[in-house]
């Protein structure tokens, strides 16, 4: 049988205690063990997206990134986006502006434009259609979902939660 | 129209899915839960020599197997009946179960189907529905005739359902036509992909069975488990969680009743997740295969005067809900123009590849595709500019379609204006301002609203909150949540002062599903009744609180005021208060389902009820692309939409269907295309290989609403709209494809190798390089 390991992994800033295969992917960690389940598993192959997770501000395709390489750094999921019990500036505007439908892109989808919008750039329609391409929607046709991230982008100091 | 201009819609379910907080079926987690593995067919077309189970039974962690000879020998499926939950003696394709496992975890269930020994003798398979017709071709299903088949479905061997419809005298008519066109277009099989593979979740209580299912029909599953496993309807409860996508995919019958099986046997609750590579091969809704042949004639003025056409559809190997396929198909290469003679033969072809089924507007994109790329060669044909062509032959208030029906009022001319002057067309035929690597196309389409049962409860609580109990199914569309606006609107409340309880088959009356755009059409109706029934309660109430005539009463911003004198009022909930120590304010509607119009002149085999088409909806899509002459590929620059949609009760929701739609009509147009071995294996079936596309493809969408007056049917004179944004996209993208290649491309997808080998056969036809 494969070895098992125990590690401690930091998710939205909490530590929580793994054991696992040493090929555990961190979604498998994050859902079953963790037990956050608002990422979802699309495809299992880096292609849909709708795993991704922040790494140290960094978004990745959690269904294939092991969670053993994610000891000691900051692992951020859809949960860790809301400020408290209100919802962030790019929640609010998703729901706003129709940017969502079946959901199941979504917890992906956000992640994709957090990470663009905790960049450095002022990224413009171009560079808001590369970042999201890495995340399929099959329902909102991204049209929307682009446009939240240009407006947010646009009023970036205004993007951050509001705290309290 | 930009999303600055759409007033605010709330989705209830919307902070719950934004959060993570939503729970969908693969989230699911009961206590003592096994894990489900199916073991599929290992060759798309053998006869099963034997299957034993017994390795596999033996092993640790191993509770259940299951094959045929556990479950009842009940066939199903409504136009033919003719599959069945486990294959029986042979496999017809690849994604056929032969076995099923429940494990305690992945890993044993793996395992486990892998060590099920099963011995075939190989079969000839039937892969091309064209040669399946020819005499002598092998049979799909030999014993076809033994089958259970609804009355209206037309079978012949190979032939699954066949339908024909005639108008006129159309041979007559084409002899004497002074300009005749000929055309063959081959659509490629593709598929729905939601981004949520689908995920079961079983567990019984005593003879009562509860299964969380990922699908878009809660009633038509639950139907499904009755019949295959011999229960009542009454013992069988179908639970929704939040549904990851549909687009027909979760359509249908699929997996409950083989996860429900299994918990019986294993006596705990198990539960089924797909991976991607399952939901392409396995489930009996992959968006068919066409060959579209057709032939038009016009007189010297440039008029229809006579259309043939010869359709084949790719059923695959079982019919699932495609019966109504060829009657449908064969109105999309009709199309919405006056044609006065009409003969169209369509035939749904089994063949050993994955069963074709509902998937958002079923036959229609790839159907109105070869139809607008037949229309742009006819109008090239006499020298006319397309968009003239159709300005002068698509139905328009009062005209009388191919097919015999008259229209009301509808507003397919504004829709073909609309788009027109969005994208800034400019006429002529064949050539372009744009550039020499840019063009404009444009396709019509159209797509029918379905009338049907459907019911709801309302009652207002005692606090004067409401709740809405429907068995209508949310895909994401937004038009379960669009339900509160509707009781609100009756109630004199708000939107966010009701609940919805929804997508359980138990708690709620009947509902077709989210399926055939019909939930607000249909819902929405049993919705406005039920309320209307609490309002009527609400006004005798408040007629004897403040001494007025119940016809006096009006409902409006939470409290029941007298016409006229706002200030004589009382609060709703006060109302709700006195309720609820006496006749309990309960409302429950179902009401008429809006009649299918008259036929007149049109003869129908093989009549499924789709050639007279209840409150028709109709679209003009104009697409701007621009196209890579060196490697063929085609970017989509603009696209411009105009619906006849009839009322537009959630202008967000409504938008969003629209966009979705093209997005996917664009992959339907140039990627999405499925690619089959000789055996009828699929060669992509993942998303790296069938590519769907990406916010970086996207086009800049510009969306109009024809708002047209249609009584008697949806809340408000609403039509559907989910599956219309999708029929015209790929058409639009073809007629500009064409004008740039110079001819059409005749197969779909038309991908960049498609093109580039059409534009090379331009090139020598044009005697060499360009």
């Amino acid at each position: 049988m494969t070895n098992s390991i125990s590690y401690l992994l930091t998710v939205n800033g909490v530590d929580y205690p793994v054991t696992g295969p040493n090929h555990l992917s961190l979604l498998s960690a994050v859902r079953n063990q963790v037990g956050l389940t608002g990422t979802k598993e699309g495809c299992d192959d880096c292609e849909c997206g709708a795993c991704m997770m922040l790494l140290d501000g960094r978004p990745v395709n959690s269904c294939s990134y092991l969670a053993a390489q994610a000891q000691g750094r900051e692992i951020t999921t859809v949960e860790g986006l809301a400020e408290g019990n209100e919802l962030s500036r790019l929640q609010q505007a998703i729901l706003d502006t129709g940017g969502v439908q079946c959901g199941f892109c979504t917890p992906g989808m956000l992640i994709s434009a957090q990470a663009l919008l905790d960049g450095d750039g002022d990224p413009g329609d171009e560079e808001i259609r590369i970042g999201l391409s890495g995340n399929l929607c099959r329902c909102t046709g991204y049209t929307n979902i682009v446009a939240v991230v240009r407006s947010l982008a646009t009023s970036r100091y205004d993007a951050k939660p509001e705290g309290g | 129209m930009t999303a600055v201009d759409i007033p605010r819609f709330v989705r209830a379910d919307g902070p719950d899915k934004v959060t993570g907080s939503g729970r969908y079926a693969a989230d699911l987690v009961l206590p003592g839960m096994l894990w489900a593995r199916f073991r599929y067919a290992d060759h798309p077309h053998a006869r099963i020599v034997s299957l034993d189970t017994s390795r596999a039974e033996r092993m640790p962690g191993v509770l259940a197997v299951l094959t045929a000879e556990d479950v009842p020998d009940v066939r199903y499926s409504a136009g033919v009946a003719d599959r069945q939950l486990f294959a029986r003696d042979v496999v017809r394709f690849e994604g056929e179960i032969v076995a099923a496992v429940a494990a305690t975890t992945v890993e044993a269930a793996d395992a486990a189907v892998a060590a099920i020994d099963v011995a075939y003798e190989p079969l000839t398979a039937v892969v091309d529905p064209e040669a399946a017709l020819a005499p002598g071709s092998p049979l799909v299903h030999p014993d076809w005739q033994s089958y259970d088949a609804a009355p209206e479905t037309v079978r012949d061997g190979n032939t699954a359902s066949f339908s024909s419809i005639s108008r006129g005298d159309a041979k007559a008519a084409m002899a004497e036509a002074h300009t005749v066109v000929s055309s063959r277009y081959v659509a490629d099989a593709s598929h729905a992909v939601p981004i949520e593979p689908r995920a079961i979740v079983a567990q019984w209580e005593g003879n009562r069975v509860t299964i969380h299912s990922s699908t878009q029909v809660p009633f038509d599953a639950r139907a499904g488990v009755c019949r295959t496993l011999g229960l009542p309807t009454n013992q069988v409860r179908v639970i929704v969680p939040h549904l990851g996508g549909g687009f027909g995919g979760k359509c249908g019958f699929h997996y409950e009743a083989h996860i429900a099986a299994l918990a019986r046997a294993a006596k705990r609750p198990v539960k089924l997740v797909f991976s991607r590579l399952e939901e392409f091969l396995a489930p009996d809704r992959r968006r068919e295969g066409m060959v579209v042949e057709i032939t038009t004639g016009l007189d010297a003025d440039g008029a229809i005067v006579a259309r043939t056409g010869d359709l084949v559809i790719d059923n695959g190997a079982y019919i699932a809900d495609a019966a109504f396929f060829p009657q449908i198909a064969a109105m999309h290469v009709a199309g919405p123009y006056r044609i006065p003679n009409l003969h169209i033969d369509s035939r749904l072809v089994y063949t050993n590849r994955q069963p074709s089924g509902s998937v958002r507007a079923p036959t229609a994109p790839q159907a109105c595709w070869a139809l607008e790329s037949h229309t742009d060669e006819l109008a090239g044909a006499i020298g006319m500019d397309p968009v003239e062509f159709r300005r002068r032959t698509i139905v328009t208030s009062g005209s009388v379609g191919a097919a015999g029906q008259t229209y009301d009022d509808i507003g397919l001319a504004e829709c073909l204006e609309s788009a027109v002057a969005q994208i800034g067309y400019e006429p002529g035929p064949g050539t372009t301002d744009h550039g020499n690597d840019e063009a404009i196309g444009v396709a019509v389409g159209w797509w029918p609203s379905f009338p049907g049962a459907s019911g709801a409860y309302v009652r207002i609580d005692d606090d004067g909150k409401g709740q809405i109990v429907t068995g209508a199914q949310e895909c994401g569309t937004g038009a379960v949540m669009t339900l509160r606006d509707l009781a609100a609107a009756e109630l004199g409340l708000e939107p966010t002062d009701f609940e919805i309880v929804y997508q359980d088959t138990a708690a709620a009356p009947y509902d077709t599903g989210a399926t055939g755009s019909q939930t607000l059409l249909n819902n929405g109706r049993a919705v406005v009744e039920a309320s209307q029934q609490v309002a009527e309660q609400l006004k005798a109430l408040a007629a004897e609180r403040l001494e007025a005539a119940v016809g006096d009463i009006v409902l409006a911003g939470g409290s029941a005021s007298v016409a006229g004198s706002p200030a004589v009022s009382v609060p709703i909930a006060e109302l709700a208060a006195e309720a609820a120590g006496a006749e309990l304010l309960l409302g429950h509607g179902s009401g008429t389902p809006g009649e299918y119009p008259e036929l007149v002149g049109a003869t129908c085999v093989g009549d499924h009820g789709v050639a007279a088409w209840a409150s028709p909806q109709f679209s003009c899509h104009a697409v701007r692309i621009r196209l890579d002459r060196d490697t063929g590929v085609v970017r989509v620059l603009d696209v411009a939409a105009a619906h006849d949609s009839g009322t537009i009760i959630n202008p967000m929701g409504a938008l969003g269907q629209v966009h979705g739609g093209i997005m996917m009509g664009i992959g339907q147009a140039l990627t999405e295309g499925t690619v089959y071995d000789d055996e009828g294996r699929q060669r992509n079936p993942m998303l790296l290989e069938y590519k769907l596309q990406t916010a970086a493809d996207g086009p800049e969408i510009t969306v109009e609403f024809i708002e047209s007056g249609t009584p008697g049917q949806g809340p408000r004179g609403a039509k559907g709209l989910a599956e219309a944004p999708n029929v015209a996209t790929a058409a639009a993208i073809a007629n500009a494809v064409a004008k740039l290649v110079g001819r059409p491309v005749r197969q779909l997808p038309m991908t960049a190798e498609r093109i580039w080998t059409t534009m090379q056969e331009t090139g020598d036809e044009a005697g060499g390089d360009r």
